[in-house]
């Protein structure tokens, strides 16, 4: 046994401290810390811990611990998750044959167990002196497959906690929960110093694919945030909410908030100004159990929140429009981010809800460039195939193709359709089918602007929630004082329900 | 820091201008009020500064990507 245990203490941390000085000089954990910082104290179970580059290959045993990259299983907040820590110190982090076996074995435990995948990411991609050999690079890997086909069966996290460019970047862009940390995080398809040789375009590692970069400005990270611990905790908070996989029990937790509490500033919360915004996180605060709201990728597409949080305890997913940046009207980013949540929350059985105050899909040439008429249609698929429970409220507006696409009515069988009292619901802007259908009326009238208002007041009288319920385009007008005790009795009764009856196809095609 | 320009996310018109030249803004304040879509959209500064130069008038239509005003560091 001595020499299996002087094997494994040569793996510790205190036994390479000279190898990690850098890692340590550059403010970040050690592969082996992070892994003790994520998951619960004692909990971690290494597998391949001895794996190593051949002592005759270009890294040899010394120099390749664990062949750069501590995988395992452990638990977190008492329940099993398996593990992924590149290690930096080990050639730049970069995958080698026993790393990437190593991964793609972890990968595989998870999809087989069921369990949870965190990816603490920070390496270089492929290690050159493998990858510039057609010998080797020729098999290429088969991490990514087995990534993509674990996707939707048990949550991906990928913590990105040094530069992380190609492979890993693909790694995050197949994750449901991607986190960075400013100053330390970088992805992308390549890094400056390629970027610069192949193109000649000078840029550095923050602008190109730092933290704030890719989680505001490109949507591919979900949030940026200041330390790794930040980061762990992040990872612990997303997975409370998800089952361990798709076919596990959800993750309920007893609720103290009580289910028919009755928040009276959402009486108020709607301006009387229905061209004012207003903050739709208050709506979602005062209808979520208290403290509950976790909201994922908060600055990107701000026009649409996506939110994680629970009603009596179970975990619900919350789409809505907010008014408070670009109107609330829907661009391409906000369509995508909008049905990438649906996609995601359906595969782990979260029910949704969706808090509609839309004015429509963004429209003119800028829209168009966008792709928005493709890319407009994710909405309304994702609906079409998810399975969960739904419930809709309209909170304002309810206009358009936007309102078919956040479920409005009877558009995707909403398990319950509801409007708060000064709802208005039709097919355009008042104004703006005012100005198309009737210009020649009111331009010919003695007063064409009374005329014009007098048009406009007419088709108002005639889009209010309470004549959309007298149409039973709705369940019911609710006071919005109600909203959470009403959605929460219908998650209630629509518990397990799985909405079907898709023709015998082979496959969806997703309008990508 | 270098000036930088604050440009309209979308088409639309000035709605309301809530700020002068000379005005030192701090992130996130509001500059000015696009009107599009029927909704009142604040366009925010994207960091602190002082406002150099204004370039729309109330009322005026603008393109998506069209410079409205510039700060300067």
């Amino acid at each position: 046994m001595t020499a299996v245990e002087a094997a494994r203490a040569s793996l510790q941390d205190a036994a390479r401290e000279a190898a990690l000085a850098r890692q340590r000089d550059r403010g970040k954990l050690t592969a082996r810390e992070r892994v003790a910082a994520l998951l619960d104290a004692g909990s971690f179970l290494e597998v391949g811990g001895f794996a190593t580059a051949e002592p005759d290959g270009e890294a040899g045993r010394r120099q390749s611990p664990a062949d750069g990259v501590v995988t395992g299983t452990g638990r977190i907040e008492g329940r099993a998750a398996v593990v992924v820590a590149q290690d930096f110190s080990v050639a730049g982090g970069s995958i080698g044959r026993l790393g990437t076996a190593k991964t793609v074995h972890a990968v595989e435990t998870a999809v087989a167990r069921g369990l949870p995948l965190v990816m603490l990411l920070d390496g270089g991609g492929h290690r050159i002196q493998d990858g510039q050999d057609a010998r080797s690079f020729a098999h290429a890997s088969p991490l990514i497959r087995t990534l993509a086909r674990a996707s939707g069966w048990v949550p991906l996290v990928s913590l990105m906690l040094g530069p992380g460019f190609a492979g890993p970047t693909n790694f995050a862009g197949l994750s449901d929960l991607v986190v960075m940390v400013r100053g330390i995080s970088a992805m992308g398809m390549a890094g400056p110093a390629l970027v610069k040789a192949a193109t000649g375009e000078d840029i550095d590692q923050d602008a190109l694919g730092g933290a704030d970069a890719q989680a505001h400005a490109h949507g591919l990270a979900d949030l940026a945030v200041e330390d790794e611990a930040a980061a762990f905790e992040t990872a612990r908070r997303f997975l409370s909410y998800l089952p361990a996989s798709a076919r596990a029990p959800q993750a309920v937790r007893p609720c103290v908030d009580p289910a028919d509490r009755r928040d009276e500033a959402l009486l108020h919360l709607v301006p009387e100004d229905r061209r004012r915004g207003f903050d739709v996180r208050l709506a979602i605060a005062g209808i979520a159990d208290r403290n509950s709201v976790f909201e994922l990728k908060p600055r990107y597409a701000a026009n649409m929140v996506t939110a994680l949080a629970r009603l009596d305890g179970r975990p619900v997913g919350i789409l809505a429009n907010q008014s408070l940046r670009l109107g609330g009207i829907i661009d391409a980013a906000a369509a995508e981010k909008g049905a990438r949540f649906i996609a995601f929350c359906d595969a782990y059985s979260i029910p949704l809800v969706s808090l509609i105050d839309v004015p429509g899909f963004l429209i003119g040439s800028g829209a168009e460039r966008s792709g928005l008429g493709r890319r407009s249609a994710k909405l309304p698929f994702e609906w079409a195939h998810a399975t969960v429970p739904r419930i809709s409220v309209v909170l304002r507006k309810g206009y358009g193709l936007g309102y078919i696409a956040m479920a409005g009515g009877r558009s995707m069988q909403a398990d319950a359709a509801f409007a708060w009292p000064n709802a208005e619901i039709c097919a355009m802007s008042i104004e703006g089918s005012v100005d198309v259908a009737y210009r020649r009326d009111y331009a010919a009238a003695p007063d064409p602007a009374a005329r014009r208002q007098e048009l406009i007041d007419g088709i108002r009288a005639r889009t209010g929630a309470l004549r959309a319920a007298e149409g039973f385009g709705l369940d019911d007008v609710i006071d919005p004082r109600d909203t959470r005790a009403r959605i929460i009795e219908v998650l209630r009764q629509a518990e397990g329900r799985e909405h079907g009856g898709m023709p015998p196809k082979k496959r969806a095609i997703p309008p990508i | 820091m270098a000036a930088i320009r604050v440009n309209s996310e979308m088409a639309g018109s000035i709605w309301k201008l809530l700020v002068a030249v000379g005005d030192e803004v701090a992130e996130g304040a509001d500059l000015l009020l696009l009107e599009s879509m029927k909704m009142e959209i604040p366009v925010a500064a994207p960091r602190s500064g002082k406002v150099a130069e204004i370039r729309v008038e109330e009322g005026e239509t603008v393109a998506e990507g069209q410079c409205l005003l510039v700060l300067a560091g």
